[in-house]
């Protein structure tokens, strides 16, 4: 049986690589973002964020959030490298933010409970502080870490 | 609200980034050279990821002096180091490169690692600022 003609043969588009520089400048926009608005919004946005953790929407929104990031980022590195994205990428980019926001929220518990335990002044003050940093952290940390590991990982990939 | 962090990271913009490059400028007057580099020129193997580890270095220990809890503490403290480690890294890399004659793009380089600084001055002005809101409720 002869070989297909080059010209038949389908172009194979290679896997995405990602570069933690093409998701750092958004994770920074995003960061800066909140400062922002935590620096125009002193009372009214920490306010926001308390209730609805209160409420028990935080978590899930900061999911939704996390994962609408990593999804876009993903797509648009790999439409910029016009590369083919992976399965194993995706489910790694689908589980992790969920994983560390959940992960996030037990500590953000037992770091509630443990302020709430002290014999502390201004105690609602300073949980409200402790939810408002975890919020930062966890949404900076569901965004970024998932593309870390992957880069990680992408060291023990075979060179061609 | 006070403006303190605000002063605090314009300390290490320029003592970090500005001072660096008026040296340079200050060493080719000085030796009548034409040398004019820009701040890309540079910082254009990396060495903005140093300036990164730095900033970081002083947050967590700004976090370490705070009254969080220790749980907030850990996973800034954290979370910073990987993004300045990450940061420092762009230089290890182009270093390595460079020293093993394997392929090396200088505008790679410099995109990688001016994105890296921007996340890890991000991070450091946002954990400031809730540094300094924790500090005012725990003095009340």
């Amino acid at each position: 049986m002869s070989a297909p003609a080059p010209a038949l043969a389908k172009p194979q588009r290679p896997a995405v690589v990602v570069r933690l520089a093409d998701v750092s400048a958004v994770v920074a926009s995003v960061s800066l973002i909140f400062g922002l608005l935590v620096v125009f919004f002193p009372v009214s946005f920490p306010r926001i964020i308390v209730a609805s953790w209160q409420r028990g929407y935080l978590v899930l929104v900061m999911m939704v959030l996390a994962l609408a990031l990593d999804t876009f980022l993903y797509l648009r590195i790999s439409y910029l490298r016009s590369s083919k994205p992976t399965v194993l990428v995706a489910a790694c980019l689908g589980s992790l933010p969920i994983i560390i926001v959940g992960g996030l929220s037990f500590l953000l518990g037992s770091t509630v409970t443990q302020t709430l335990s002290l014999d502390l002044p201004n105690l609602q003050a300073r949980v409200n502080e402790e939810i408002l940093a975890h919020t930062y952290l966890g949404l900076v940390s569901a965004v970024f870490l998932p593309f870390l590991v992957i880069r990680l990982l992408q060291q023990f990939k075979p060179r061609s | 609200m006070s403006v303190k962090w605000l002063v605090w990271i314009g300390l290490y913009l320029v003592m970090g980034v500005l001072v660096p490059w008026a040296t340079a400028l200050s060493w080719a007057h000085q030796h009548g050279s034409e040398l004019r580099p820009r701040v890309r020129q540079l910082f254009q193997r990396g060495e903005l990821g140093l300036v990164g580890l730095v900033v970081v270095i002083s947050v967590i220990w700004n976090l370490l002096q705070s009254q969080f809890m220790q749980q907030t503490i850990a996973v800034a403290a954290v979370l910073l180091a990987l993004v300045g480690t990450m940061a420092g890294d762009v230089w290890i890399e182009d270093y390595c490169r460079q020293s093993t004659g394997a392929a090396s793009s200088p505008e790679r380089t410099w995109r990688d690692s001016r994105n890296l600084a921007f996340l890890v001055f991000s991070m450091a002005i946002v954990v400031e600022i809730l540094l300094d809101r924790f500090a005012k409720v725990a003095a009340l």
